[in-house]
């Protein structure tokens, strides 16, 4: 059954309405009306802040509600939201781009080549079957607090997804396929660079939308165990000061990057695999 | 390489090639051996036939009898066990293409990333033809298969007799003297079946290409071909060869009106049926 536009529209904003306002007064209403005891705690503002909080947040860390004016407050904090949503942004960016890039390098150099696959396979196995996260520490101690060890961080996580999967799309592509490219003329590198990286494309970018948001968790976390700049960072600040509408400002952004990301990332599938059925115009 | 001989205008109306036309593909005590689950059976055994300038020969045979394993090594994409093949006098060796040689694919193989027109034009396009001259070749290419305005689709937005089409042309485009085809429309209905014959035909009684053309439909081997090697049932070995004298130019339902069509067809089917009987009883 479909429902038409509209229909799902108002019920997308009503109930985004209804979680802002018992967000906004639940606490308040439920402590007037109920006896002492049923009064949820989870809606204290002390914990989950409330949506006006955050918005007085919001307009404190972004520079907006500064009387000394935009500019002086940007230059005068060396973590406030902007500066950390861009040093966030762009480790996650390089971390998935160098993380996919060596993913897909070393998917397709395995997927062609059954002497490489079987020599790296246990190593590639054992290696993933780390935690990554158990790895940070180890990462910051070895690239420092800087921009680098959330890179890093970020690579780690990324690689392994994308890894495997052009690997597989690699070992997936069509025998006959190469053999029909082959008769028709191409060397070893152009059914390469023609056929086994275009088919095996619907595989790699299956992993880069979940990779794009690992790259996000991998830098978040690397900024949860040591950093001095990021969004990551701004949390941990927040929890020092006991201040929830602080992090729930940071992770509103986080949200935002996010989708920002993935949408990104959507588009061009969408242009790159525009001969599949699913992303026709 | 030396150009083929201009045979088209002398043989314009000619039933076979002459006597003295040179031999293009040369097979001789061809052996294949598979291993199907450690245990080595043989599937082609002691195959041997000459295929000479501008001959469309079929190479008919129950289904599994070895006629795409033959091609394939012919085309030298699969190893032989035994034997010898030459094409133009030199051995075919595995793994190297011969660009003389077309082939076309039993399976769909089209590139579904690429449009009709990048696939037309994918041989042209990877030997490094200008994109100028491309697009003139891959044009004309696109209105002798029927499919203008067509391509720019997408191959899954097509037909399976379309596909066909887009396949066949993205092998002749390159304008192989030899061509292999294992079945090209072995998948398609009949009415587009008989389009696909129409339009070889038309192709080929211009070009006179040499043809080796694997089916194990006898109405199509006598439709298209001027000679017809059959093969009995697995293992694979030789079982006649005779020649298709039906007049050209060739019409894929006129064909089957002819006395010769007739003749032909009820000789080959109870030989067939002989094959088919071996098959059931193995
Ligand atoms: N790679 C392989 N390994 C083992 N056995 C094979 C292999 N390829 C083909 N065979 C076997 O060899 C025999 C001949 O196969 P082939 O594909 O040449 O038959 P065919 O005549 O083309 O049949 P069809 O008309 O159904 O396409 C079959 O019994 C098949 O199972
Ligand atoms: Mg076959």
């Amino acid at each position: 059954m479909s429902h038409s536009r509209t229909v799902i529209l108002f019920w997308q904003l009503a109930i985004l309405a209804v979680v802002l306002v018992v967000w906004q007064w639940g606490f308040e209403w439920s402590k007037a009306l109920l006896p002492k005891a049923y009064v949820p705690k989870i809606l204290d503002p002390y914990f989950i802040a409330k949506p006006s909080l955050i918005w007085q947040s919001f307009l404190r860390l972004g520079c907006f509600s500064d009387a000394a004016g935009f500019t002086a407050c940007i230059t005068g904090s060396d973590n406030n939201l902007w500066l950390a949503t861009l040093v966030t942004l762009k480790n996650t960016w390089w971390g998935f781009l160098f993380g996919s890039a060596s993913g897909i390098a070393a998917g397709l150099v395995l997927g062609r080549s059954d002497f490489l696959a079987r020599v790296f396979g246990p190593y590639i196995v054992a290696l993933n079957s780390i935690p990554r996260i158990a790895l940070v520490p180890l990462v910051i101690l070895i690239f420092g607090l800087g921009d680098l060890s959330k890179i890093a961080t970020a690579w780690l996580v990324v690689f392994f997804v994308v890894f495997f999967n052009t690997f597989e799309g690699t070992r997936a592509v069509d025998r006959d396929q190469i053999a029909a490219a082959r008769l028709l003329g191409a060397s070893e590198f152009t059914v390469l660079r023609t056929v086994v990286i275009p088919s095996a494309l619907a595989w790699v970018f299956a992993s880069l939308l979940p990779a794009v948001s690992f790259a996000l968790i991998g830098v978040i976390v690397g900024e949860f165990i040591g950093a001095e700049r990021g969004l990551g960072k701004l949390i941990i600040e927040a929890e020092a000061r006991a201040n929830a509408s602080e992090m729930m400002v940071a992770i509103f952004v986080m949200m935002f990057v996010g989708i920002l990301l993935a949408i990104a990332v959507r588009s061009l599938q969408s242009y790159l695999l525009r001969w599949q059925p699913q992303f026709e115009h | 390489m030396i150009a083929a001989p201009s045979q088209g205008l002398a043989l314009a109306r000619d039933e076979e090639p002459a006597a003295a036309a040179r031999t293009r593909i040369t097979v001789k005590g061809l052996v294949k051996r598979f291993n199907a689950s450690g245990r080595e059976f043989v599937a082609v055994d002691d195959v041997s036939f000459e295929v000479k300038q501008g001959e469309f020969v079929a190479l008919l045979g129950p289904s599994g009898c070895g006629k795409s394993t033959i091609l394939n090594m012919v085309a030298g994409l699969l190893p032989r066990s035994g034997g010898r093949i030459l094409i133009d006098g030199d051995t075919v060796e595995t793994g190297k293409v011969n660009p003389r040689v077309g082939y076309v694919f039993q399976r769909d193989t089209l590139f579904p990333w690429r449009t009709v027109e990048q696939n037309i034009g994918y041989g042209l396009e990877i030997a490094g033809l200008p994109k100028t001259e491309r697009a003139g070749r891959v044009a004309s290419a696109v209105e002798k298969a029927g499919l203008s305005g067509f391509g720019q689709s997408f191959p899954r937005m097509l037909s399976g007799g379309m596909r066909q089409r887009v396949a066949l042309m993205r092998t002749l485009i390159l304008e192989p003297e030899i061509l292999l085809m294992d079945e090209p429309f072995g998948a398609l209905d009949t009415h587009t079946k008989l389009e696909m014959h129409k339009t070889l035909l038309e192709i080929w009684e211009r070009e006179r290409q040499t043809v080796l053309f694997v089916t194990h439909d006898l109405g199509e081997a006598l439709t298209l071909a001027s000679r017809i090697i059959l093969l009995s049932a697995r293992p694979g070995r030789l079982k006649e060869d005779f020649d298709v004298a039906i007049p050209r130019p060739r019409d894929p339902v006129g064909v089957r009106e002819t006395a010769e069509f007739g003749r032909l067809y009820s000789h080959i089917w109870h030989s067939l049926g002989e094959e088919f009987r071996r098959t059931r009883a193995d």
